[in-house]
């Protein structure tokens, strides 16, 4: 549309101040002050013009009417016409620019909160549950927008209702005061119902929620019912949740009904007073029966402008409620913030060490650790990238001297990429989705999903490299969503790479041939993979055990399976289990534990 | 492992009429009830202005106070008696709404709970959380809301013209001046709303989608530097919900000043017209000032009645998605026969997912009870398949799987289950009490069967652990278990359920590599004294099973205990030494 101010979204979304709610509002509303100002500019005219309906109405009956079919009827009547192309003409204005209002408000909480999401990590799931942040969208981002809509037909009603009062009021006082005065208390009694209401509605909208979760929830394990069993009581259970919010529908109801009734009640006695009034008036000679008309009209005008007040004030409340929520995700301290002041960033090639374990990684090595408790192994592997300051506190990472929190984050990304074993992918083009830094060519592209041994992938997504993966690669099996992620991590191509257990979900086949690829790609440059596998630790230029948390022995995987001695029985107790029968001789050690005959 | 989108159907027109007309049928004495009451509201509302008509010729015509006062009081009258009606009116039909609308979805949850089981595996359940969640929701404005809405809207129009009709017929022609462009603009605007507005919400999931997946990958964002790539992708989602949006303006914009002007209109037809017949003597100043009272009062009903229509067209279609469950047919017929034995035997099984492609070509396999039988083989060779037919999910195409001589597919569900348990990478904790995730398994179960199974999967240290034990609640909002946690609970569910035979389809592999170390201890206490296949991507699975079977193309190429088929010299002889080379 012609009328619409900007396209949206904006590009700047701006730093909004994360004080209080109000604070917040104030900031968005002097943000879109442009569009603001022009919606409440002819929300004004088109009120006006619907305020001037009923003076016009009682004037064409008394002065045209009454008169007979002349020229002053003609002329009330192209009056009114007038008025009606004025409100016609505006409504359209008016329409265009509550809506962007809305929009624009809608819009930037929605990119506020959704892009602290991409900035917070690990902190936001951390701190709020997925579903609250995505209710803040959902839901609150959009609530908030109905306030910025009402605005302009709000400065419209205050207008309109001064206007009016001022005609009934010049043109018979008492019963110009029996309508202004009338109205508020109306509306005020009116008002005095909605606390209980929403109160109810609150409640209903409560058991709602839970009904859709547990809807959601009993579909969502639907192959678990249906295979194991269950299907009753989960159905039992949602037809009770269901009743209850019926109940509670029933109960909202009550009240709401209530309300309804005063709302023709007490408008139509006001009304009533008016006619009952200003019939005597007329009979007294006081005033015109047009006027009586237009009196009339005014009693059940001027409750619209009230009208529109209340529900202002409705959606402010609701506006200020969900600018709560929205704070809550703005409010959340990333887990891994820019610092305030970056260090110098080292020069590439600089050592990355890890104080706690001892590990250092020595530039150009491809390196393997290992350790009797993965979970151990991973843990040093996760926090040479920096991911949560909050667990990682104690245990400092310096690349080149620097701590890795004293680093500028973006170059520590770009030179320190940690791939964890289970990570997320995201739906969206794959060739895309493959390449995270968007540098790579179409043959580079291919190298990689070569190197992870990932070609069947491209026959598993219909289009290939152009065909879209969908959320969590869910068409794919575990090992292919295992080898994709892998060939994404590849393509970042950082001068140091961490891969967390590559290849635990594929099959011996495929990771012999990942495990020669990945160790030929990375050739001269940083590279640490936490495995136990030996095919993978075979191709390694060195291989470094963890025990208890420290790095205690390092040699290469044939170095180590040969070596006698503690370290050597330790070393092929973690790496030699599937080599029992015809590896080198068999330990004291235990290798019953957790690996466990099926795998 | 391909997966095809096999989407649930989607109810047609006829279809969601005929359910539609069903409700209202099952309920039709209370939907005559809300039409009565809100008829009888409508009519006190029409008294006012026809009073004030009256008013205004018996005043110029010279009249008493008296007479004024009287009339005064039959408004009054009309005025009580509208309010009170109407609360009973909005009332009685909020109450109905409530009740069809929670009658619509239990109906739904009921149906849904019962999908084949084939459907539920094929289908995914991402289509029909959506339909449980959006759709239902948008349902749930539509009745509770739209339809006496609606209801109130179409008995003020009509009677609000029958009263001017009534009043003088002559004068309220007047009033038929914007009906033509009321209709032309409604009708044209309504084609296209609902495409329109199906396309804003579908913006908006997909802006939820990426939200989602934001917060969801969080942390991977943040590790690979993705953070500027999902910002994009937020505002191109919101770059399509603007574009969507402004479409929807420019056809209101299109509506709503029509509507605008031809209600404009119609008080001023009103007053000219009447005007000229006030002049030929035909009517009086009074009954044309009702009548275009009348007419400045239909403005209201006539945008809410447009507005409810196009929303009742949007809620149509979440209905048909709805009513669309109902219609998946039922994917096998239980017969009585009662299996002789816990021995499972495929024969000459063969199975297309689309006609004319089979994935298997004709199967044959006997299971031992209590063997362990490992199948191997590249990825799209039809494991899973296999899996699934020998796990009674799918019923053959050709061939049949029986349990002790009967077709596993007819047995009934709840038999079935005593008898194969298919375990996947799949695992959900309900919202719910964690003693209520176990029970779903055996519902009779006691607490102290409910530990035992716990302890089989060593599960009891952390169970007992929880806050409140059994009584803990799990599963989303709840205290949040593990993935391998998650994964325990599904065993001991197994436990408790006790079949005979299970079918591991890479059971731990979507699972952390250092969970599913943890896990594999637990997966063998249930695996004891079972008949296992286990669909294996590591071959420590097959060398320790009692029997291999390779499975290449959709047929098995070798089957028989690992050292028989290593000295065969076979496919498996060639991926066993290509693995023990290290």
């Amino acid at each position: 549309m012609w009328l619409i101010v900007r396209p949206l979204p904006v590009p700047d979304v701006g730093t909004p101040p994360l004080s209080s709610s109000a604070r917040l509002l104030w900031w968005q509303a002097g943000r879109q002050r442009g569009v603001l100002g022009a919606s409440v500019a002819v929300g004004m005219i088109a009120m006006l013009a619907e305020a001037a309906a009923p003076l016009l109405l009682g004037r064409a009956i008394d002065e045209g009417l009454a008169q007979g079919f002349g020229t002053d009827l003609l002329v009330w009547c192209g009056l009114m016409a007038l008025a009606a192309a004025v409100i016609v003409g505006s409504g359209v204005f008016a329409h265009t620019w509550d809506v962007e209002n809305w929009m624009r408000a809608s819009f930037a909480f929605s990119q506020l909160v959704g892009y602290k999401a991409t900035r917070a990590g690990q902190a936001v799931t951390r701190k709020l549950p997925t579903g609250e942040v995505v209710t803040a969208v959902a839901n609150d981002a959009l609530r908030v927008g109905d306030m910025y809509s009402v605005a302009g037909r709000f400065a419209g009603a205050v207008l309109a209702y001064v206007a009016g009062a001022a005609v009934v009021l010049t043109e018979h006082l008492p019963l110009g005061l029996v309508i202004v005065v009338g109205i508020p208390v109306v509306a005020g009694v009116l008002g005095l119902l909605v606390k209980p209401l929403t109160s109810r509605q609150n409640a209903h909208r409560e058991a709602t929620g839970r009904l859709t979760a547990l809807g959601a929830d009993t579909v969502s394990g639907l192959r678990i019912l249906r295979g194991i069993g269950g299907e009753d009581v989960f159905s039992g259970r949602y037809a009770r949740q269901s009743q209850e919010v019926r109940r509670q529908g029933v109960r909202v109801a009550g009240l709401q009904s209530v309300l309804d009734g005063l709302q023709v009640l007490l408008p139509g006695l006001l009304a009533a007073a008016v006619l009952w009034l200003g019939a005597r008036a007329v009979v007294h000679g006081e005033i015109t029966g047009g006027q009586l008309v237009t009196f009339y009209g005014y009693a059940a005008f001027l409750s619209w402008p009230v009208m529109i007040a209340t529900q202002m004030t409705h959606t402010t409340i609701r506006a200020v409620v969900s600018a709560r929520k929205i704070l809550d995700v703005l409010r959340v301290d990333e887990a891994t913030p820019q610092p305030a002041r970056p260090v110098d960033a080292p020069p590439a090639g600089a050592e990355l060490v890890d104080e706690a374990s001892g590990l250092v990684l020595r530039p150009g090595r491809v390196v393997g650790l290992v350790s009797a408790d993965p979970d151990a192994a991973a843990r040093v592997a996760v926090r040479l990238g920096r991911l949560d300051d909050a667990v990682e506190a104690d245990t400092p990472v310096r690349l080149g001297g620097v701590l890795l929190a004293d680093l500028d984050k973006e170059a520590l990304r770009h030179r320190v990429v940690v791939a964890e074993a289970t990570p997320h992918l995201f739906s969206g083009v794959l060739g895309e989705e493959l390449d995270s830094r968007g540098r790579a060519t179409e043959a580079e592209l291919m190298a990689a999903v070569l190197t992870a041994d990932a070609r069947d992938v491209l026959d598993s997504v219909p289009g290939g490299l152009a065909g879209e993966l969908p959320e969590k690669g869910r068409s794919l099996s575990g090992g292919q969503r295992q080898r994709v992620a892998l060939a994404r991590a590849l393509l970042t191509e950082p001068e140091i790479l961490v891969l967390v257990e590559p290849t635990s979900a594929v099959d011996a086949h495929t990771e012999a041939r990942i495990a020669e690829r990945v160790a030929e790609a990375r050739r001269g440059r940083t590279t640490l993979v936490v495995t136990a596998s030996p095919l993978v630790l075979d191709h390694l230029d060195e291989v470094l055990l963890l025990d208890d948390g420290r790095v205690t022995t390092a040699g290469t995987h044939a170095e180590l399976l040969a070596r006698t001695g503690d370290d050597g029985a330790r070393y092929r107790a973690v790496v030699g289990r599937s080599m029992a029968e015809d590896g080198p001789p068999a330990t004291d050690v235990s290798t019953d534990d957790m690996e466990g005959a099926v795998r | 492992m391909s997966t095809t989108a096999n989407q649930l159907p989607i109810a047609d027109r006829a279809e969601v009429n005929r359910t539609v007309g069903r409700l209202f049928r099952h309920h039709r004495g209370q939907l005559a009830a809300v039409a009565v009451l809100h008829t009888v509201a409508a009519v006190a509302g029409l008294v006012g202005p026809f009073l004030l008509g009256r008013v205004i010729d018996e005043v110029t015509g010279g009249t008493t106070l008296d007479r004024v006062d009287r009339l005064a009081l039959v408004v009054l009258g009309a005025v009580v008696a509208q309010a009170v009606v109407t609360r009973y009116a909005q009332r009685l039909s909020m109450v109905f709404g409530e009740r069809v609308f929670a009658e619509l979805r239990e109906e739904f949850m009921r149906t849904a709970t019962r999908l084949p089981l084939s459907t539920v595996e094929k289908a995914g359940t991402g289509d029909l959380v959506a339909r449980t969640t959006n759709d239902v929701n948008k349902l749930q404005h539509a009745v509770r809301f739209g339809v006496p809405r609606v209801l109130v809207c179409v008995v003020t129009i009509g009677l609000t013209t029958v009263a001017s009709f009534l009043a003088d017929p002559l004068v309220a022609l007047g009033l038929l001046l914007g009906v033509p462009l009321i209709v032309v603009a409604t009708r044209w605007y309504l084609k296209r709303a609902t495409p329109g507005y199906l396309r804003e919400s579908a913006a908006y999931a997909t802006l939820n989608g990426t939200i989602t997946e934001a917060v969801e990958g969080a942390r991977t964002t943040d590790a690979l530097h993705l953070g500027a790539r999902v910002r994009r992708r937020i505002d191109a989602d919101l770059r399509e919900a603007f574009a969507a949006e402004r479409y929807t303006l420019g056809l209101r914009l299109r509506l709503i000043p029509s509507l605008d002007s031809a209600v404009s209109i119609a008080p001023i037809a009103v007053v000219l017209w009447g005007a000229w017949l006030v002049s030929q003597d035909v009517t009086t100043v009074g009954t044309v000032a009702t009548i275009a009272m009348y007419a400045h009062q239909m403005g209201g009903p006539v945008f809410d009645l447009v507005f409810w229509l196009d929303e009742l067209q949007v809620a149509a279609v979440a209905l048909a998605r709805v009513v669309g469950v109902g219609l998946v047919g039922p994917d096998r017929v239980a017969g009585t026969a009662v299996p002789a034995s816990e021995e499972v035997r495929a024969h000459q099984v063969r199975y297309a997912y689309r006609e004319g492609h089979d994935v298997l070509h004709g199967i044959d396999l006997d299971l031992a009870p209590g063997e362990r039988l490992a199948v191997v083989g590249p990825s799209g060779a039809g494991k899973s398949t296999l899996g699934r037919m020998l796990a009674g999910i799918h019923p053959p195409t050709g061939g049949s799987v029986m349990v002790g001589g009967v077709p596993l597919v007819e047995l009934p569900l709840e038999d079935l289950r005593r008898h194969v348990a298919l375990v996947t990478q799949e695992h959900h904790v309900f919202v719910g009490s964690l003693a209520e995730n176990l029970r779903l398994a055996d519902t009779v179960a006691d607490d102290d069967r409910l530990w035992e199974a716990l302890g089989a999967v060593d599960a009891r240290d952390w169970a007992a652990a929880l806050p409140d034990g059994l009584a803990t609640e799990v599963g989303s909002g709840g205290h949040a278990l593990s993935p391998a946690q998650a994964q325990q609970v599904a065993l001991a569910r197994l436990v408790l359920l006790d079949p005979h035979t299970l079918v591991l389809d890479e059971a731990t592999s979507l699972l952390d590599p250092r969970a599913a170390r943890h896990l594999e201890r637990s997966l063998n206490a249930v695996l004891t004294g079972r008949t296992v296949v286990a669909i294996a991507h590591r071959l420590h699975t097959a060398h320790d099973a009692d029997r291999v079977a390779v499975v290449d193309g959709g047929r098995i190429s070798e089957i028989g205990p690992h050292d028989e088929l290593v000295a065969a010299g076979g496919e498996y002889a060639r991926l066993w030494r290509s693995w023990q080379h290290e």
